[in-house]
């Protein structure tokens, strides 16, 4: 193993899973190369870790597999820039770099033995899923308590994880509730923005941590629902991106205030945001 | 540690002897400029200079370098190789305002968690020979107001002081001492040496009258983001870079792949926060939208964010960025006139 930071842990892209109907999100596992790799790649949901692929670059990207899923890490990425566009044009068995794990994380710590609301839009449910995905396995359940899940896309065809979520959608232990803008002819589920939903899902403040992610316009009108239901700033998480470069603190370009959010971040509670600067 | 004396026209000698053992970075002549280079076989320091057109830092993190290799194989591209290790080297004559810009870019390569291997390689293996200003070297010179001193032997291994018939070389480190050793025969320093250094000291830091209330604008800034003040400062700026890339304490970089047709390298290279591309995000949202913001960044990275985080100023005084702006934008007046907001 490298002490070096900059150097990518090399792994193998094992899985490809192509997640909507517009074909630009897809899930990538990746395999690691060395099984010493594996076994320090210690993290937990929240955290994200630098894609690299040597002659394009790197691109940080938050990590949507738990820790609790041994043995690969999945990253579900958007095709936007070179590096993903890149990614999105490879094939299961190509050899690339992952740096990381990078960044703090959900506060898990701080999670435990409290109700737990997830609130999640677009495809900005990937740490999201991981936080579930960690604290519905069998070893940590019960140190959480109820957990409310609201996850809204445009469209039924744009939303990510469709057989975890038909799965988690049988569970009693997990309230689920999916949303799509507008539905289509096939479509069952609710209708309706996240906000509305959270509106009307109206999950209690008492004893409750909630933890949003999603598009800026999609935070905006949230917040003032779960301000209304009672929950705090302090009660309340969310994950910030900036362009980065290093992921580690030096490069100087993901600063919001004094914080960086590739190292101090990117998880942050709105308390914790009043107090930057509102740069981002 | 061990205080020395050298006669005066034997230093140059002295170094140019220290560059046929080892890398020795030092100041020479370089058309118009005086530049930080490696001295090459024969080639003697400059000693009677100013300060130098470019920071020491290039000599620990170079304007360009390449942090590793990559070939391409049927099942994508593979790490080739990591470019890592550093000779032991000298880098000499640094004036002290830049000798401390190496304590600030410390905090921020040798991070307890994060340490910068190339930086820190480089580091580690050079001698910093300090050569006191016995002379503050420029009007623009303000290391008082910013925490430093024109004779400061603060970040130095070994510092130089000009006596004005020979130098006195004290070394404070284990690694100063090494090099003072390869320095040859001395004579020990005497107290009249002593005594003469104090009081040019004292003499030095009376010349220097370029004072800015660097310390004072702190609560100012922390409680003044949104201040019409911010919409003054930029406007001549042509973001043209060259105050970030002068600075001995800016640190930020970019890093990008360089293609070839079997394999290439990733370079890390300098940046600067003057740029609108240094945020620019894919999706096409920038924090930074224009020049206003980047100029407010630039100076509360440095007198507000780097103090919240080292509680130190991330500005040495060295007056390089005042000098050398082509349109006359002069930090000394920007925090002046904040200071009496």
């Amino acid at each position: 193993m490298h002490t070096n930071p900059y150097v990518p842990i090399p792994v193998e892209v094992a899985k490809i899973i192509t997640e909507v109907t517009t074909k630009d999100i897809k899930t990538f596992r990746f395999a690691f190369i060395n099984k010493e790799d594996e076994e320090n790649f210690n993290y937990l949901p929240g955290q994200f870790a630098e894609l690299s692929i040597f002659g394009k670059g790197e691109s940080p990207i938050g990590i949507a597999s738990s820790p609790t899923q041994k043995g690969y890490l999945e990253f579900t990425v958007q095709r936007a820039g070179t590096v993903t566009s890149e990614l999105h044009s490879m094939e299961e068995g190509t050899l690339m770099g992952v740096r990381g794990p990078l960044g703090n994380t959900w506060p898990i710590e701080y999670l435990k033995g409290k109700n737990i609301v997830v609130v999640g839009g677009g495809f900005a449910f990937t740490t999201l899923r991981s936080l579930i995905n960690y604290m519905i396995h069998d070893d940590n359940r019960s140190q959480f308590g109820n957990i409310t899940v609201v996850y809204g896309a445009r469209e039924p065809g744009l939303l990510i994880y469709k057989d975890e979520l038909a799965l988690w959608e049988k569970r009693t232990d997990l309230a689920l509730n999916v949303t799509v803008d507008k539905g289509d002819a096939d479509w069952k589920g609710r209708e309706g923005f996240v906000p509305a939903v959270c509106k009307d899902v109206a999950p209690s403040s008492e004893n409750a941590v909630a933890v949003i992610c999603g598009p800026p316009i999609m935070i905006r009108f949230t917040l003032p629902v779960f301000f209304d239901l009672g929950f705090s700033k302090d009660n309340i998480y969310t994950s910030l991106e900036m362009r980065m470069k290093c992921g580690i603190g030096k490069c100087g370009r993901c600063n919001v205030g004094h914080k960086y959010v590739c190292k101090d971040g990117p998880v942050f509670s709105l308390a914790e945001l009043d107090k930057l600067t509102k740069e981002y | 540690m061990e205080k020395k004396v050298i006669k005066k026209d034997a230093l140059a000698g002295i170094v140019k002897k220290l560059a046929g053992q080892m890398p020795v970075y030092a100041p020479v002549q370089d058309q118009d400029n005086v530049l930080f280079k490696i001295l090459e076989q024969g080639m003697e320091p400059m000693l009677d200079f100013g300060n130098t057109r470019n920071a020491p830092k290039n000599c620990f993190f170079p304007q360009a370098e390449t942090m590793l290799k990559y070939f391409r194989t049927e099942r994508g591209r593979e790490l080739a190789g990591v470019v890592e290790g550093a000779p032991e080297a000298v880098l000499f004559g640094v004036r002290p305002c830049d000798a401390r810009s190496f304590i600030l870019l410390d905090y921020v390569f040798d991070d307890p968690k994060y340490k910068d291997t190339y930086y820190m390689e480089r580091r580690r293996k050079t001698a910093i020979v300090t050569l006191a200003c016995v002379h503050p070297p420029s009007t623009t010179c303000f290391c008082t107001s910013v925490g430093g001193h024109p004779m400061s032997s603060e970040g130095a291994d070994i510092v130089l002081a000009d006596l004005g018939d020979r130098y006195l070389a004290e070394s404070l480190t284990d690694k100063g001492a090494a090099i003072l050793k390869k320095f040859g025969d001395l004579a020990n320093a005497d107290d009249a040496a002593l005594a003469k250094k104090k009081e040019l000291s004292e003499k030095s830091e009376k010349e220097i009258k370029s004072i800015i209330p660097g310390n004072d604008i702190k609560p100012w800034l922390d409680a003044n983001f949104d201040n019409p003040f911010w919409d003054t400062i930029h406007k001549s700026c042509l973001a043209c870079g060259t105050c970030t890339y002068l600075c001995p304490t800016c640190h930020c970089f970019d890093i990008t792949d360089e293609v070839k047709r079997d394999g290439g390298r990733r370079i890390r290279s300098w940046d600067s926060c003057m740029s609108w591309l240094f945020t620019q995000e894919t999706s096409g949202h920038n924090p930074r939208t224009s020049q206003k913001e980047r100029w407010r960044q630039r100076l509360l990275h440095k007198f507000r964010y780097f103090v919240d985080n080292y509680h130190a100023i991330a500005c040495v005084g060295c007056g390089r960025c005042v000098q050398y702006c082509p349109v006359n934008i002069d930090i000394r007046k920007i925090v002046t006139d904040i200071s009496k907001l």
